[in-house]
């Protein structure tokens, strides 16, 4: 029998993810997923001549013969690419709605209403929100590696590992929504203040050519400030490609600083909550 | 008597953020509500009524007071778990079903998914809309929302049952139909707390009414101390010209309709000799009856006064 607070936990899950159904949020990743996948079984095939070279041809056009392990990490590596970078966008874009709902007058009264912890409320909405996106990406990634590697018998767990990294930067970024969210009860101003801090986050990490650009030593240190401070995205997406090539990762900075910043972005996320009239 | 909700010196203060403008929308409200009570909390409109439920529910913070469900500090989450709350101007989920709503809301107040299945088909049933449960909200009426959001705020068995405007929208059958339900949980031992401006709603079914006005409690106390009236009043016909004279020198009012005189009188000895006069006239008397307020004319007494 579960306790108390997973039944809670579990029902605010089941209702984020029957509120991305209703919404078409799930069914738009859904579908978005699914056309990939079939791209990858139907149009994209591979060819293994001799167990070791591939020809790849897609749209019935052959692009040569390659080694077939490179050929497979350097398609895992564009999927891992293209789902960090699109699909990141994407998800905040599509699920950023869904924190802000649970605010409407009518609706919260009576949550709050219920002998539950505000912080547990949120969680739980933070929670099922981060799983309808992970539930997506695990899903286009899955459906891929299999395909691939039923395809060439190269079975990679690294790509699959790459997931995750995505899936955290999409944790990191969903605290932004959160609190945003919390304090405008405007899922455009969440969204519009998440992609700000990403691309923010991604000029900033020209860190070595900025510091070349600006002139005065004070502005250097603006940059530097604002680099160490927001998540770092683009390191993030570099770790995520360092894992499928099967490299080692030399610096988790990037990991525990992304963390840290997303730790602290959804604590106050919750203590402002905690503090709201509604 | 145990207290199911007690507020002790309740102040809510909202402040504009820009303009620094203070609004008090309750005040220093002291407020004991028994066990079992039927209570109705009466007041015009912005008079504090909402934000006082609120402070209760914790979805408001108090800026200073405390208030109390049955003994517990209402800002601590055990605190709301014997409360059933149907909130005014609600907005459930469009997404859910009837059914999907009451194992939602009741998965929140813990109960298990055996318990909720079975109090959720019996609770659409006695609010009548058993063949709705797996209609989607977006599809029901405002009244069929009002019934399937009372069955959701007694989905736990609350000890305690806070009502916003639980009639608002419901014909009268519907109304009928929520009064009956309410009295089955009286009769059960159910504290019922009633939000409500329908005051004849209030009186036909609370015992114990305050009546909240500019934030403040202005008065309080049981419906039917609050409308008894001071005097007495004798209704009867066929009365000559000249009696009805002497006896409205001794009436504190009179009234005549279509032949029938309504006299009222301020004390139980002249509403006898009256009698003994009318008697002696050889006139009919119709009724003799202590005389009453309604609710309504109190509440515009009270209101009217501060």
């Amino acid at each position: 029998m579960p306790s108390s607070a997973v039944r809670v936990t579990a029902a605010l899950v089941r209702d984020t993810f029957r509120e991305a159904f209703a919404r078409k949020i799930f069914w738009g990743l859904f579908g978005f997923a699914t056309v990939l996948i079939l791209f990858f079984l139907f149009i994209m095939k591979i060819d293994v001549v001799e167990g070791a070279l591939a020809t790849i041809s897609l749209f019935g056009k052959e692009t040569g013969t390659q080694d077939v392990q490179r050929l497979v990490r350097d398609v895992h590596g564009a999927i891992a690419a293209f789902l960090y970078g699109i699909g990141l966008f994407l998800a905040v874009f599509a699920s950023a709605g869904l924190i802000p709902t649970i605010f409407e007058p009518g609706r919260i009264e009576l949550l709050l209403s219920k002998p539950v912890a505000r912080s547990h409320i949120l969680l739980g909405r933070y929670l099922g929100n981060l799983l309808v996106v992970a539930s997506n990406m695990l899903y286009l990634v899955l459906a891929i590696w299999v395909i691939l590697g039923v395809k060439t018998g190269i079975w990679s767990a690294a790509f699959v590992l790459s997931t995750f990294a995505t899936i955290y930067a999409f944790a990191v970024l969903l605290a932004i929504v959160v609190y945003v969210g919390v304090r405008s009860e405007s899922a455009v101003l969440a969204t519009v203040v998440t992609f700000g801090v990403m691309i923010i986050g991604m000029i900033v990490s020209q860190k070595s050519l900025l510091e070349r650009l600006l002139t005065s030593e004070w502005s250097r240190n603006v940059v530097r400030g604002i680099y160490y401070v927001l998540p770092k995205m683009v390191d993030l997406g570099n770790i995520s490609r360092q894992l499928v090539r099967g490299q080692s990762i030399e610096n988790w900075t990037p990991v525990w600083s992304s963390g840290l910043f997303g730790l602290v972005v959804l604590m106050a996320g919750l203590l402002a909550f905690r503090k709201r009239d509604f | 008597m145990d207290c199911a909700i007690e507020a002790q010196g309740l102040t809510k203060v909202f402040r504009n953020r820009w303009s620094g403008k203070e609004i008090r929308a309750v005040d220093q409200v002291t407020l004991r509500v028994e066990r079992g009570a039927t209570f109705g909390l009466l007041g015009p409109n912005g008079a504090g009524k909402t934000t006082f439920v609120k402070l209760l529910l914790s979805s408001v913070h108090p800026t200073e007071g405390l208030a109390k469900v049955f003994g517990k500090d209402s800002r601590v989450p055990a605190a709301r778990r014997p409360i059933g709350y149907l909130p005014e101007n609600h907005r459930f989920p469009t997404y859910m079903t009837g059914n999907g709503m009451l194992d939602f809301y009741a998965s929140l107040s813990g109960m298990d998914r055996t318990s909720r299945r079975r109090r959720g088909a019996e609770l659409l049933e006695l609010v009548g809309l058993e063949k709705w449960g797996d209609v989607r909200l977006g599809k029901y009426s405002k009244g069929m929302l009002q019934r399937v959001g009372l069955a959701q705020a007694m989905m736990h068995s609350p000890e305690l049952l806070i009502l916003d405007e639980p009639s608002d929208g419901v014909d009268p059958i519907g109304r009928r139909q929520i009064r009956d339900i309410l009295g089955g949980l009286e009769e059960k031992g159910v504290t019922i707390f009633l939000n409500s401006h329908l005051l004849a709603e209030v009186e036909l079914f609370c015992r114990d009414v305050a009546i909240i006005h500019k934030g403040r409690v202005a008065l309080e106390g049981k419906v039917k101390d609050l409308t008894a009236g001071s005097g007495y009043r004798v209704e009867a016909e066929k009365v000559p010209e000249r009696l009805a004279e002497e006896l409205r020198t001794r009436a504190s009012a009179v009234m005549a309709v279509n032949g029938l005189f309504r006299f009222q009188f301020p004390n139980r000895e002249e509403a006898n000799r009256a009698v003994d006069l009318l008697r002696a006239g050889q006139c009919e008397i119709e009724s003799v009856a202590r005389s009453q307020s309604t609710l309504e004319e109190v509440f515009v007494r009270t209101v009217n006064a501060q």
